[in-house]
């Protein structure tokens, strides 16, 4: 920070400038207090605040997150309502493998070999690169596309599983025995009946899944040269800037966990029967 | 339902031969799951292939070769050569040692760690396990990949510090299923019975508790090994793991991206390899889940 020929001088005007002359839980308690306050500091390389930056490269990840999660959840309710009511078919055994293959497949070789064949074989689209959604959405899309289905596939694989199984499980119960045996179609059955009561598991995994949607930013936006919040992670700790690194760490964590409580408070009104405060808690 | 329980006497007519028939039950298990058994094989196979390193690899996976640069597959470098001339069959060869080493180690210390913190939370409940249980709470706000790269970034890059960073990362799943697991097994009429025999709470949780959890925990390692391979893979690919030369199967993807229009191949074998195994992985620990944990799925 100082340079490499940096005289005593230098070195301790650094450490006054950034306080590292106090005791570590003196610094450490300073760090919240301001953070409280919203102030996380400033990049020490750029000397941005650290709130700017984040506020700059969030956008992007968020729009990477919701349209991986769109194609995610595109592809893994059909797929696993579609495996549960044809069990045991050759649909099934399909749309099984296909997520068996999917946890299994690390994203970023998927992500290389996608550049591989899409971008290097067949030109179709841009390996890497991003256009911001203002300037030119169709680019912006285009270039978005690769990372979001990389992100999707993890997730998507998880979440089939899920809704295959508790579809099977709903499908099971009585009250789909009363509703075939009433007269309603099998659609009916289906779509009005067992889709909605499946939902609830499929949701709190994907509450859970938020975290390796997270982790899979930071890899996917390595790959395909995404410059969000996956890449500022990697880039403040390999340039070792403390404060970005530590901002980074406190919103991830934070937005996880409020991520998840907002899962929980989803579950209410998926199923009205689940009331917030009316069963004992047990983690 | 399984037919082996189907019939009290039956079992109880076959008890003094209770491991013939544990077997029997096992081979005719595997052989419904023809699935299993090949990814049990597969597993196998990679971890000779990472104890016979240096009989399998062939050629030094770090000799460098500037007259065999990048060049395509051929019968002496069956996967071809990266950007310095190294055999990629070699290294390859070599990675399975790495992934492997990363991927059990990992996930052994994520156990040594936290099953007796689960027992501990889940047997003496009250304070103990309120403590336990926020702390766990406050570890599982990190995403786990984003916490190991945190550690990392504390510790410095290298094999040893991301087996450690991804066990850690992998502690609080283990914390808490140990804990769930212990609170219904503790509750259980022959933990009672033992405890009224007089048997003391070192006795009870590791003569009773824990063998009756333990093929749990075995399932949910099986689970995990091949994340924690991936999350290997996914750090050294950052740069944040295995350090080169040494041959990561990470580390020789993150290079390979860099030739991907002159030596695609560079790219195809590290994967793949990533992929068979944490696919057989998990193919095998489906298998098990049914052997062990037989609740219909």
């Amino acid at each position: 920070m100082a340079g490499t020929d940096a005289d005593a001088a230098g070195i301790e005007a650094i450490r006054e400038k950034y306080g590292l002359r106090d005791p570590i839980p003196f610094q450490y308690l300073r760090w919240v207090g301001l953070a409280l306050r919203g102030d996380l500091g400033n990049s020490i390389r750029t000397s941005e605040s650290v709130i700017t930056t984040v506020a700059t490269k969030l956008p992007i990840t968020i729009e990477l997150a919701f349209l991986s999660l769109l194609i995610a959840v595109g592809i893994a309710i059909p797929a696993g309502v579609l495996a549960a009511v044809r069990r045991n078919t050759f649909w099934d055994m399909l749309a099984s493998g296909a997520s068996l293959g999917g946890v299994s497949i690390p994203n970023f070789w998927l992500g290389i070999m996608l550049i591989l064949f899409f971008s290097v074989r067949l030109g179709w689209l841009p390996a890497s690169g991003f256009v911001p959604i203002r300037e030119s959405p169709l680019d912006n899309l285009q270039r978005m596309l690769m990372p979001a289905f990389v992100l999707g596939t993890a997730l998507a694989a998880v979440l089939m599983r899920q809704t295959r199984n508790s579809m099977i499980e709903v499908m099971s119960t009585d009250y789909i025995r009363t509703a075939y045996s009433k007269g309603l179609a099998g659609r009916a059955v289906v779509f009005r009946h067992a889709i909605r009561n499946s939902l609830i598991p499929v949701v709190t995994i994907l509450g859970l899944q938020m975290g390796a949607l997270m982790s899979g930013a930071v890899v996917t936006e390595q790959i395909f040269v995404v410059p969000g919040f996956g890449r500022l992670i990697v880039e403040s700790v390999f340039t070792r800037d403390y404060p970005l690194v530590q901002g980074v760490v406190l919103i991830t964590a934070s937005s996880y966990v409020l991520i998840n409580l907002l899962v929980d408070l989803s579950y209410s009104l998926l199923n009205p029967r689940i009331r917030i405060g009316g069963m004992p808690r047990e983690s | 339902m399984s037919p082996s329980t189907t019939a009290p006497a039956a079992v109880l007519a076959s008890a003094p031969s209770a491991e013939p028939s544990r077997l029997a039950r096992a081979w005719r298990q595997a052989r419904h799951r023809p699935a299993s058994v090949v990814g049990a094989v597969v597993v196998l196979l990679f971890v000779a292939t990472a104890i016979g390193a240096p009989w399998i690899g062939g050629a030094d996976p770090m000799q460098a070769d500037w007259k065999q640069v990048r060049k395509a597959p051929t019968l002496a470098h069956p996967f071809g050569t990266d950007d310095l001339g190294r055999d990629n069959f070699a290294r390859v060869v070599w990675g399975a040692r790495i992934s492997m080493q990363a991927g059990v180690f990992s996930i052994l210390l994520a156990i040594a760690v936290g099953v007796p913190l689960g027992l501990v939370a889940g047997f003496y409940r009250g304070a103990v396990d309120q403590t336990i249980m926020r702390l766990t709470d406050a570890w599982l706000a990190f995403p786990f990949l984003i916490l190991a790269i945190g550690l990392v970034t504390i510790m410095g890059p290298s094999l040893t510090n991301a087996t450690i960073a991804i066990g850690l990362g992998a502690t609080p799943t283990y914390i808490r299923l140990t804990r769930g697991l212990v609170l219904a097994t503790a509750a259980e009429d022959y933990v009672q019975g033992a405890r009224a025999l007089g048997a003391g709470d070192l006795r009870l949780m590791s003569r009773h508790v824990l063998p009756n959890i333990a093929s749990s925990l075995l399932v949910q390692a099986t689970i995990s090994i091949p994340i924690a391979i991936i999350a290997e893979a996914v750090l050294s690919f950052l740069g944040l793991g295995v350090q080169p030369p040494a041959p990561s199967w990470g580390t020789m993807l993150n290079t390979a991206q860099q030739f991907l229009e002159t030596a695609p191949w560079m790219a195809w074998w590290p994967g793949l390899a990533i992929f068979s195994l944490t696919l057989s992985f998990n193919l095998a620990g489906d298998g098990l889940r049914d052997l062990l944990d037989p609740r219909d799925y």
